[in-house]
């Protein structure tokens, strides 16, 4: 198993950088193919009173009046020798505006996770545990918690926190309340796509044969969940949990607009605004980056974790019922 | 106009779920506020005694792009940083008057084309450097021809007819120009014209692109920043050279003034109300009266420049007969405008520059509202009313099209009244509004599928006016006639080559009098673009001709 297993890691890092190369052409080409660029948008803005000429010679040091290939080509150079380039937006290098808001999203990020990951697993107990009709009602929060608007959450949380209650400021926006009550926010539809693995199998697991021997033994509800059920239900949650850090990444645009955070989302959506080519580039590519190892941590962790799955020539397979296939639970597990 | 300041005080704390539920209530108020209800705004001027000390901060919606200087500094946004950390030559105040600063005086010859400018012997640049004819020099030539190949822009309204400066002595600059330029020292004081140190010049891009390295001579000085959240400055001890017209010398009072990006507008107001900050920047119009009631100090000060209003494509139909411009001209119910979308701090055009620009005249009475003059001016060009009421000759309706300005923000609701209103007369108005790339690709002067270009933009010297109506001398060609129109072309010319504003203003006055009755531009109201709520303990804040807060004639009440 161990050559196998050497074989599939192998191939599975060259994969994931493929996609993190692709990803970072991909963006070029879709950028590219937009009119404009921020250059010309800047200097074309009527109220600069640019002519002509100035602009063309501008245009010509950022290098935009060069074929596209031509372009494509240095902008790969230079990413491959590790050098991501000078933002067209702010002149500054992009490596360094990467470096400025990261803290920021890593925090705000990883609080959101910690927060979805409790939330959803409380939700989880509480639904297997409580009388049935309450039970009957937690089941429709994750629904709940997956359609109310995520700024409509972040906008109260500030109010009833920050205004009314005083508790942090929204001009400190780094402190660990402001960071926590912000990764509430965040957190909340998050934790309801966990929620909802966890539940549909945690009830699975609950119908299966083991667990009502376990119960026919006299044990109770509780330690059944503990030494029995959580585990094998969890297993697939690592999955949803890897999907979903991208989104955390990448999708607190909304959140960080609210809290007055600065972090890559609100990065992303000025350099989208400007079309500021090479900041979109590394945005992405990282991105890739993250989702490319998490995911490779996922699948190099499910062989270690779970003796039945197999490596079969580097593809793994599963070999027990779909419901509770810890190796590809995003296809076989069904929302609620 | 000022609001008595009443600070509101709890004197006894609800319960948490009172609070949490007032909270709630506060959120579906603030939904529900609803434009119309008319209150006072009031000027930032202060009351009471100065005081030393204090932070203030200033919540705002972005902090612009990039820092090096000549590219960064016609954005409403960093301009606000510029005006605290650098100095310029002349100052101009809110009613467009040049008065000394670091240049304690200056000369010109009779035809405006030499300027001689006799600076302060004492300033100083933050970095210790001298702030003396030969640190103008560079700064002059920079913002005349900037340094492409090096990655700077020039300043884009700097006058194009410079050929350049020299240091006579220590303290005495000669510039030259080609042609008149009369605008040339109220040039010195607009946006652009910042003075930076000699090494900041110098410097590449990427070292001009970090704002701690931008070293100018202004009351305060870069303490920290971070790109896209927060600029902290703090102020210099020994600044000593504010231009008289502020009424404060020495040193700035406040001790730190903090810009932080909050993106969300209705998180800035909350931000002043709750104390968290002292002033929020562009807070929505309609709001203001709720804030001024409240006892939040609302600032709305003008800028120079041309009022917010169409210039006319006089090449494609409907605009290619002057009577359907002209009936576009009296059909547009302006004070609806200024009543339906914005408050009692707008104020009507009366002309097609802003009426605190000097040398602008009254033109009121060209612009009021007759709707039944217009139908005449419709009837008389040949459009008759069909079954649905829109007009139509031979076969084509009266149509039009327009592009709400994506700099503007009340820009949409605008347009959306102008098309009701121009739907009475018969003329069936599209609206097409683009982002501000889009907008900027698609959107020009002259453009044959743009027949109502929306004009707002600011400049500092009328003189600005005559150059772009015309294609004359590399003009922008507002309203498309090339220089098919001689009358225009000669006023235009005259105005933007006059050497003194005795010769000026009756050419301008004429001017403006002769475009608003061909219909060429067709104001609408006159613009506010920058808008401020304060906290009351901020007091003595300063505007210049640009709507600035300055902060350095401010204090904070304790």
């Amino acid at each position: 198993m161990s050559s196998d297993y050497a074989r599939y890691a192998v191939r599975r890092v060259l994969q994931a950088a493929v996609v993190v190369l692709l990803a970072y052409v991909f963006t070029f080409v879709v950028i590219s193919v937009l009119p404009g660029d921020p250059v010309s948008n800047t200097l074309r803005n009527p109220e600069n009173g640019f002519t002509e000429d100035e602009i063309t010679r501008i245009i010509a040091y950022y290098g935009l009046d060069q074929p596209v290939y031509v372009q494509l080509w240095e902008s790969l150079t230079r990413f491959l020798s590790g050098d991501l380039g000078v933002s067209l937006r702010s002149n500054l290098p992009v490596s360094q505006m990467l470096g400025d808001v990261l803290p920021s999203t890593l925090r705000l990020a990883g609080t959101a996770l910690v927060v979805a990951v409790v939330l959803a697993f409380a939700l989880a107990f509480a639904v297997q545990y409580l009388p049935p009709r309450l039970g009957q009602v937690l089941r429709s929060f994750p629904s709940l918690f997956l359609s109310v608007p995520n700024f409509i959450v972040g906008l109260l949380l500030l109010q009833v926190f920050s205004f009314q209650l005083g508790l942090f400021r929204v001009i400190d926006s780094e402190t660990p309340l402001a960071t926590f009550v912000a990764a509430v926010a965040l957190g909340i539809p998050v934790s309801a796509q966990i929620a909802e693995v966890l539940i549909a199998n945690l009830d699975h697991e609950s119908r299966q044969e083991y667990a009502a021997v376990a119960r026919s033994r006299g044990l109770g509800r509780v330690r059944l969940f503990w030494k029995h059920l959580l585990k094998p239900s969890s297993l697939p949650v690592v999955t949803v949990i890897a999907l979903t850090v991208g989104e955390l990444l990448g999708g607190s645009l909304i959140t960080e607009a609210i809290f007055g955070r600065a972090g890559v989302g609100s990065l992303v959506q000025r350099s989208v605004s400007t079309q500021d080519l090479p900041v979109l580039q590394a945005v992405v590519a990282l991105a890739a980056v993250v989702f490319v190892v998490v995911n490779l941590l996922a699948d190099l962790l499910y062989p270690l974790l779970d003796p039945r799955v197999r490596l079969d020539g580097g593809r793994r397979t599963g070999s027990t019922t779909p419901t509770t296939d810890p190796v590809r639970p995003q296809r076989e597990v069904v929302a609620p | 106009m000022t609001t008595t300041p009443t600070t509101r005080r709890r004197t006894r704390r609800p319960s948490l779920l009172r609070r949490a539920l007032g909270a709630t209530a506060g959120v579906v108020a603030t939904a529900m506020v609803v434009s119309g209800c008319a209150a006072g705004g009031a000027s930032g001027s202060g009351s009471g005694t100065p005081q030393e000390g204090g932070d203030l901060t200033f919540v705002i919606d972005s902090l612009g792009d990039t820092w090096i200087p000549n590219n960064s500094a016609i954005s409403s946004f960093q301009g606000h940083v510029w005006g605290h950390v650098t100095d310029k030559l002349v100052y101009v105040d809110e009613e467009g008057a040049v008065s000394p600063w670091v240049a304690q005086s200056w000369e010109q010859n009779e035809t405006a084309t030499e300027f001689t400018l006799h600076l302060r012997d004492d300033v100083t640049f933050s970095d210790g450097s001298p702030l003396d004819a030969e640190a103008v020099v560079a700064n002059l030539d920079i913002w005349s021809a900037g340094d492409p190949e090096r990655g700077i822009n020039p300043i884009g309204l700097f006058p194009k007819t410079y050929t350049g400066a020299v240091a006579v002595d220590a303290t005495t600059v000669s510039v030259s120009f080609d042609a008149p330029t009369l605008g040339f020292i109220p040039t010195l004081g607009y946006h652009g014209s910042i003075l930076l140190s000699p090494a900041t010049i110098a410097a590449p891009a990427d070292e001009q692109a970090d704002l701690a390295n931008d070293i100018g001579s202004g009351p305060y000085v870069v303490e920290s920043w971070k790109e896209g959240d927060n600029v902290v400055l703090k102020k210099r001890d020994d600044y000593d050279w504010a231009p008289e017209a502020l009424d404060h010398s020495g040193p700035a009072r406040i001790d730190t003034i903090t810009y932080k990006v909050v993106a969300e507008p209705s998180v800035r107001t909350s931000a002043v109300q709750s104390n968290q900050a002292d002033v929020a920047y562009n807070p929505s119009p309609q709001e203001l009266p709720v804030f001024a009631e409240q006892g939040f100090t609302v600032a709305a000060p003008r800028y120079l420049g041309f009022v917010n209003g169409y210039a006319l494509n006089t090449q494609v139909p409907p605009f290619d007969d002057v009577r359907v411009r002209q009936a576009l001209q009296v059909g547009i119910d302006r004070e609806e405008i200024l009543s339906t979308v914005y408050t009692e701090d707008w104020l009507p055009a009366e002309s097609f520059i802003q009426s605190n620009v000097p040398g602008a005249t009254d033109h009121s009475d060209q612009l009021a509202y007759d709707e039944d003059a217009a139908n005449a001016l419709l009837d008389e060009a040949g459009w008759v009313r069909g079954a649905d009421d829109l007009r139509t000759k031979g076969g084509e309706t009266l149509s039009l099209t327009l592009h709400p300005n994506p700099y503007l923000a009340t820009s949409s609701a605008v347009d959306e009244l102008v098309a009701q209103q121009l739907r009475r007369l018969g003329v069936d108005v599209d609206i097409q509004a683009f982002d501000v790339v889009t907008y900027g690709e698609r959107v020009a002067f002259g453009s044959p599928s743009v027949p109502a270009y929306e004009v707002t933009r600011s400049f500092v010297d009328a003189g600005t006016v005559g150059g772009v109506l015309t294609d004359a001398d590399n003009g922008e060609d507002w309203f498309n006639l090339g220089q098919s129109d001689t009358r225009l072309v000669e006023l235009a010319t005259a105005v933007a080559g006059a050497s003194s504003t005795e010769e000026r203003d009756p050419l301008l006055d004429e001017l403006q009098g002769y475009v608003l009755e061909q219909g060429y531009f067709v104001p609408l109201t006159q613009i506010v673009q920058r808008l401020y709520v304060q906290s009351p303990r901020v007091q003595g804040v300063s505007y210049n001709g640009l709507a600035y807060a300055n902060f350095y004639t401010a204090w904070i009440e304790e």
